[in-house]
């Protein structure tokens, strides 16, 4: 197929068109020019208005929830998620049922997604059954395709294991993702141990379960040399860790929610489950703390933790509703709410290079001869997520109906395009 | 006058004037309670249910009496042996009460918030009697009630909570309570039963000197270990709790003052609280029970359909 894309501007720190309005022409799935006017016939053409263009967008740590739970999320309906929040790869966890432990159910994953524009990488259990106590068939996941090895939604707690995980993968490059949680400590909190929780009355976890597991996991990169990723990391004190071992030159990288930079623990004193998450929403000093952390080059990148909830799991009682919220759809809109003033590259580099660079994904920069995994957006125009354009089969979010500033045309790849809007297709 | 809120979901969300115009209200009930005739028809026609998701032996009787002495129509629903028990939700269990013409709901409930939860989705007023570790307003009323009898006004009083400050809805109603009434508080106990962020969240004195406490208050209102809510050992035995946090008599009479002893019931006693303190002349135990109808009552009435 031809695909021609009219005046976009290209927003990617590899490419020596950053920066700059082009069109693009993508033939059979490759980019085959890139110049300021191409006036060449396409099987389709898009001028979109004021569309920027970058490489595909990256997220490792999101819960399609199948098989097993297919009330909350397939992988179909999650890949059409993914693709409206511009998301070209996904990387989708093992808590599943049964768990994503062996090579027949890497490849479930994979053939399932096979036919959409979004790209569904599987993330493989650490150990057994995610119970924590043995090591899963990881060498066997890795030649199918998994992308990472985590424990997912159950942190691995066993220094032991985490020692031998750490080392076993570096027979393939592999690298670990870990919700950093010590759960061993007040395993029974709701929300963020502090004053919000004490006005509350409700039990809190606090913030040194998380800082104990990063500074644990950093000891045992070092010690046996391998790579960890830490998602959606919440606290002030967790950054600086993070940045101390970066100094060292250990293998650590780590990811920020849009949800952690945008609400805090004083945003639950409704008792509104659609903000009770794991890991929890921190304080108001945390929260800056991370949007720091982010423009200064610490925290590398952005994860939605997007976790798709029925909707009898989010209204009940505070203590027994799931946590977790959806998030593929508002991911950027958020993002480039709160940093309007960032620059595009930059942005784009926390939701796509970044990542591609620390799982090693094939690189999609915007130049000729480059495969076109392009993600298209708008840094202007308004934006709410909505019942009518969620294409998630849960609706679990506090985002919706808010009005953001960004907006989500759609992607291309593997030669086909995904857009949000029929009228964005022709010229 | 009427209240400036439809639930009682908790001291939190009251004014100081709603407070006022509870204590008030239960003077009046107090009254009422010693005549031959107990009975008033203030509630007549208002149909209340008691929903209890955890046991309670005072609370649900006394609010039960409550709304008998107020002709109230009342149900009683427990969890064991209902249909929570079989799985239902919450919501479903009451919307399916509140079809059955039902105008008052007293809930008792072991998750925080539950009846804040409620609050949002059904029409009928809702008064907490308990919930999880965070409020028992009616309890801090009944408290400050029986508080204001013994010493006229709460303005200025010093009142030590002292125990199981973690596990305690008792602790946080009291605190919201006496704060915006002018009283002083100090909370004390072991450390691992006092949450670390009090002082901040609230502006309370700390101390893990039960002793310190007891010098310094006019009330000490001692909590019931609520061994039922650990879930981790945070001290290690009764035996060493008792000796090191229970209030015990020799300890009173060393003080060289009197003051006030109060606890909300159940007493595990000989451990918080040894006996002949818990039935010796300063505790006002009984006195709280008996203020907790009149208090009930007043609550009941200010939120019921009537006055609303």
């Amino acid at each position: 197929m031809k695909i021609l894309l009219k005046q976009v501007t290209i927003s990617d720190a590899n490419s020596e068109f950053n920066g700059t309005t082009q069109d693009i022409l993508i033939e059979n799935g490759k980019i085959t020019a890139i110049q300021p006017q191409l006036n060449i016939d396409a099987d389709q053409i898009i001028h979109l208005p004021n569309a920027y263009v970058s490489q595909g967008w990256v997220d490792p740590f999101v819960h399609f929830c199948d098989p097993g739970f297919e009330y909350r999320e397939t992988i179909e309906s999650g890949a059409k998620a993914a693709a409206s929040g511009g998301f070209t790869r996904v990387a989708t966890l093992p808590n599943t049922k049964p768990i994503i432990q062996n090579k027949a159910q890497i490849e479930y994953i994979t053939n399932t997604s096979n036919q959409y524009a979004t790209i569904v990488h599987a993330l493989g259990a650490i150990s057994k059954n995610i119970e924590g106590k043995e090591l899963a068939e990881m060498y066997e996941m890795h030649h199918a395709g998994a992308l990472a090895f985590t424990d997912g939604l159950m942190p691995l707690q066993s220094s032991a294991l985490m020692v031998k995980a750490l080392q076993y993968i570096k027979a393939f490059n592999g690298i670990i993702i870990q919700i950093p949680e010590d759960t061993t400590i007040t395993p029974h909190g709701l929300m963020n141990e502090g004053v919000v929780s004490t006005q509350m009355g409700l039990p809190g976890k606090p913030a040194v379960s998380e800082t104990l597991m990063i500074a644990r996991d950093i000891h045992l990169v070092e010690y046996t040399g391998s790579a960890i990723h830490f998602t959606g990391i919440t606290t002030a004190a967790s950054i600086q860790l993070i940045k101390e071992a970066k100094q060292k030159g250990l293998k650590v990288s780590c990811s920020v929610t849009p949800q952690h930079l945008w609400y805090c623990d004083e945003d639950l004193k409704n008792y509104d489950t659609n903000l009770k998450l794991t890991p929890p929403l921190r304080t108001k000093s945390d929260m800056l703390a991370l949007r720091e952390g982010l423009l200064n080059g610490v925290i590398d990148a952005i994860t939605t933790h997007h976790t798709p909830v029925e909707v009898d799991k989010k209204v009940c009682e505070f203590e027994y509703a799931q946590p977790g919220m959806i998030g593929l759809q508002t991911a950027y809109s958020i993002i480039n709410s709160i940093f309007k003033d960032t620059p595009e590259h930059i942005k784009t580099n926390w939701l796509g290079n970044n990542i591609r660079n620390i799982f090693n994904l094939p690189n999609a920069a915007i130049m000729p001869g480059n495969t076109a995994e392009l993600t298209l957006y708008n840094n202007a125009e308004t934006f709410s997520f909505s019942l009518q354009n969620n294409k998630s089969k849960s609706a679990n979010t506090p985002f919706l109906n808010k009005p953001f500033t960004g907006k989500v045309y759609g992607i291309i790849n593997k030669d086909k395009v995904f857009l949000n809007e029929s009228s964005y297709h022709g010229s | 006058m009427a209240l400036s809120t439809k639930h009682l979901l908790g001291i939190k969300d009251l004014q100081k004037e709603d407070i006022e115009l509870i204590l008030q209200t239960a003077v009046q009930f107090k009254e009422v309670l010693q005549r031959p005739v107990k009975k008033v028809p203030s509630l007549r026609d208002v149909t209340v249910v008691n929903l209890f998701y955890e046991n309670s032996t005072r609370t649900r009787i006394s609010f039960e009496l409550a709304e008998k002495r107020l002709s109230a129509d009342t149900i009683n629903f427990t969890a064991s042996g209902s249909s929570a028990a079989k799985g239902e939700t919450l919501l479903d269990t009451v919307n399916n009460i509140l079809s059955m013409k039902v105008d008052m709901v007293v809930m008792r409930h072991s998750a925080s918030g539950a009846p804040h939860f409620l609050s949002k989705h059904i029409p009928a007023a809702i008064i907490n009697a308990g919930d999880g570790i965070n409020e028992h307003p009616t309890q801090a009323l009944l408290d400050a009630f029986s508080m204001q009898e013994k010493f006229g006004s709460l303005k200025g009083l010093k009142v030590a909570i002292i125990g199981d400050i973690m596990h305690s809805r008792v602790a946080l109603s009291n605190i919201y309570l006496l704060h915006k009434m002018g009283a002083e508080v100090m909370v004390a106990g072991p450390p691992t039963l006092i949450p670390p962020y009090i002082q901040q969240a609230f502006g309370v004195k700390v101390t893990y000197q039960v002793k310190e406490a007891l010098q310094w208050c006019d009330v000490a209102n001692v909590l019931r270990i609520q061994l039922e809510r650990q879930n981790q050992p945070l001290f290690s035995s009764l035996r060493e709790y008792n000796l090191s946090f229970g209030i015990r008599r020799e300890v009173l009479e060393n003080l060289g003052k009197e003051i006030v002893i109060m606890h909300p019931g159940p007493i595990n006693r000989g451990v918080e609280l040894d006996s002949d303190v818990a039935d010796g002349p300063f505790s006002i135990i009984l006195h709280q029970v008996e203020n907790g109808v009149a208090v009930r009552m007043a609550a009941l009435y200010l939120l019921s359909p009537h006055n609303h």
